[in-house]
């Protein structure tokens, strides 16, 4: 490890720590013989009651359990959501950034079939006692193949169509940051079954914004580089290019950007979990354990606890980044 | 200059209307009708009922709702068993649509009704917003006042203590920040220096003490805003500080006889702060956002609690109403920073006349 490197001192040995606590409490929280269901007699205990090392709340729940459950609903929902949205928005971002406005180009003939053929196929549909009924998308993706071969022999058809990629990401950029994160998770979340996977189907649609501005900006930096020149010259295949030289480039940012979303992530989930929408109710959550803190405002384990827990893991996330982040500011959750 | 006001000004229209019209196909689509109804049906159906009666009282519910009308301008064709070979997949419904409604009403200043009551959503707003912009906005002054000199503090080299702490408050969710200030200001336990819940309007404050019990009651939910918004411009202005005290326009207004703080105010701030002018200007959407929990937890009758309680208990309209509310004060404030900038940056003054 270099010397930036995590292990260079106790904070980073510390947070690396911390981190392999919370994962090993996730993994085990069920083989650990914690009181699960509630301990009526024990309502409101305070910490260090015999059973109960945190407390319970009021409804005697114990606040060790919820906490160690908690970490497991939260790992699951924001490690794939914080994966899959890195990736979405590197996608996103190479597109854009690599072929920008006018170098994403098609034969006229293609667009022209393909765009018949999904023109045909939301605007008609094959009832279901129809003799092409099951046969029509088939029917309709061999159409339009066989066309756009037929148009390409032409050189009209092999005209290239220029297809503004650039354009395309940059609006529904604007359009995700027009309403702030907080309020269009919540709308969306609130009507929608509550569940993980539909959470994190959510979550990830709102946020790949912040990774694919990042590596927009550093492809277009990256096109103006000698050895990216010398590719394109060589006639190295788009693919080949993207794989080979951009996404090497941009690899450093989106592992920056991960621990630093993951974060913002946990937060977002434990802020709807307190508001109590997004996840079934009977889902253990820190935000559920502090929500029951707001109602007995006098139990302050109940407050205690899950926030340490909170800004443990979000101190040692941020420890995780090359450095420590001054010069890079976080896009919060609000 | 006017072209591109008015182009500006199509485009703000543009983003609002789209965004809308989604949040409004998103909430109406995704939504499970039958909860919907279960939950607002009230109390036409009981159990004894028979499944004649409640199928009635379903379609008085559907209709008081508003959800019999189809959604949108085009809706699905019903899957029919009609024997021709293709059939259109869409048909048209004319005007009479939920969305053609809704959209109507908006311009008539009329967002519909809540699910819950059946009071008009924008008389909710507008009643919750007496009570939420006094707080936004006090909330708005006091960051901008104090992100400033903050972050020109936090310039200096040595503070990395306080840089830890803001970070710190900076990644910790807004309600627990506002939970732990109720834990140590608020509770008979440890300090009881400030009201809990509430916005204690009973008849007992006199004339005069009233705006002082007022504020006393507002301290908390400001002080929970202003800590956890305080930290992002501050670090950024603080960065961006540092960043031009490095640069040789720095060493030379030190060469020619300025005083270090006269050199930070009139040339370093006025590059530094471009960046941070961004921020502020996110400010106000995001304190309405922001008030969704603050005004949950300290139990203020403001619109982030009534959004808060609506999407709990599944009441959209009112949460569209409030969603509309803050895009449109997100596409304003995204034009202030552009006057902003103009004010702040000559060189793109000259540039777009």
């Amino acid at each position: 490890m270099s010397r930036n490197g995590i292990f260079s001192n106790w904070s980073g040995w510390l947070s690396f720590g911390w981190l392999l606590l919370l994962l090993i409490g996730a993994l085990l929280a069920d083989a650990v013989t914690l009181p699960s269901g509630p301990d009526l007699l024990r309502a409101s205990a305070a910490p260090l009651t015999p059973g109960h090392l945190l407390g319970t709340d009021s409804q005697g729940q114990d606040v060790l359990s919820g906490i160690l459950h908690g970490a497991r609903t939260t790992l699951l929902i924001s490690l794939p959501t914080a994966i899959s949205a890195a990736t979405l928005g590197t996608a996103l971002g190479v597109v854009a950034g690599y072929w920008g406005n006018t170098r994403l180009r098609l034969p006229r003939a293609w667009v022209l079939a393909g765009g018949g053929a999904l023109l045909l196929y939301t605007l008609l549909c094959a009832p279901e006692r129809s003799p092409v009924a099951g046969w029509w998308p088939l029917v309709l993706a061999s159409g339009g193949i066989v066309s756009g071969k037929i148009l390409a022999r032409r050189g009209w058809g092999r005209t290239a169509v220029v297809l503004p990629a650039d354009t395309v990401v940059s609006a529904s950029m604007v359009f995700l940051a027009a309403v702030p994160r907080l309020l269009l998770v919540l709308v969306v979340a609130a009507t929608i079954e509550p569940s993980i996977s539909s959470l994190i189907l959510l979550l990830t649609l709102t946020f790949w914004v912040p990774t694919a501005r990042l590596v927009r900006a550093e492809v277009q930096r990256i096109r103006q580089l000698p050895y990216f020149e010398a590719a394109t010259a060589l006639g190295v295949p788009a693919p080949q290019i993207i794989l080979r030289h951009v996404l090497p480039g941009c690899w450093p940012l989106v592992r920056t950007s991960l621990p630093l979303s993951l974060a913002v992530l946990i937060s977002l989930e434990t802020t709807l979990s307190f508001l109590g929408v997004g996840l079934p109710p009977e889902m253990p959550s820190w935000g559920r354990v502090l929500a029951a803190g707001r109602v007995s405002p006098t139990c302050w384990w109940l407050i205690i606890f899950p926030t340490m827990a909170l800004l443990f893991t979000a101190l040692s996330l941020r420890r995780l980044l090359p450095d420590l982040g001054q010069s890079r500011v976080t896009s919060k959750a609000k | 200059m006017v072209r591109r006001i008015f182009y500006q000004a199509g485009q703000a229209l543009l983003i609002i209307w789209a965004t809308i019209t989604l949040l409004f196909l998103l909430t109406r689509s995704l939504a499970n009708e039958q909860i919907i109804l279960a939950r607002f049906i009230g109390d036409e159906s009981t159990a004894s009922s028979s499944l004649g009666q409640r199928q009635q009282a379903q379609q008085q519910a559907r209709h008081r709702l508003g959800l019999d009308l189809p959604l949108f301008y085009l809706a699905r064709t019903a899957a029919d068993s009609s024997e021709a070979w293709l059939a259109p997949r869409w048909y048209w419904t004319g005007t009479q649509n939920q969305y053609h409604q809704w959209v109507r009403g908006l311009g008539r200043g009329d967002a519909g009704l809540s699910y819950r009551n059946q009071e008009a959503v924008s008389s909710l707003l507008a009643n919750a917003l007496q009570h939420t912009l006094p707080l936004a906005l006090l909330a708005g002054v006091l960051l901008i006042t104090l992100s400033v000199p903050l972050g020109i503090w936090l310039a200096a080299p040595g503070r990395n203590v306080a840089l830890v702490v803001l970070f710190a408050l900076d990644t910790l969710p807004l309600f627990v920040v506002a939970l732990l200030l109720l834990l140590l200001l608020a509770n008979p336990d440890m300090a009881a220096l400030f009201p809990a819940y509430g916005l204690g309007a009973d008849e007992t404050t006199s004339f005069w003490s009233a705006p002082a019990s007022y504020i006393s009651y507002l301290i908390l939910p400001l002080a929970s805003l202003v800590l956890t918004g305080i930290a992002e411009p501050a670090i950024q202005l603080a960065t961006a500080l540092r960043i031009e005290l490095q640069k040789e326009y720095v060493l030379a207004a030190r060469a020619k006889g300025l005083s270090a703080a006269q050199t930070l105010r009139r040339h370093a701030l006025r590059n530094a702060w471009l960046p941070t002018i961004t921020l502020l200007t996110d400010l106000l959407p995001n304190l309405l956002a922001g008030s969704l929990v603050v005004e949950l937890i300290f139990a203020l009758p403001g619109l982030g609690r009534l959004l808060a309680e609506a999407a709990a208990a599944h009441d959209h309209p009112v949460l569209l109403g409030g969603a509309v509310l803050i895009v449109l004060v997100r596409q304003l404030s995204l034009w202030l920073a552009e006057g902003l900038y103009r004010l702040a940056d000559p060189r793109l003054r000259t540039h777009s006349l």
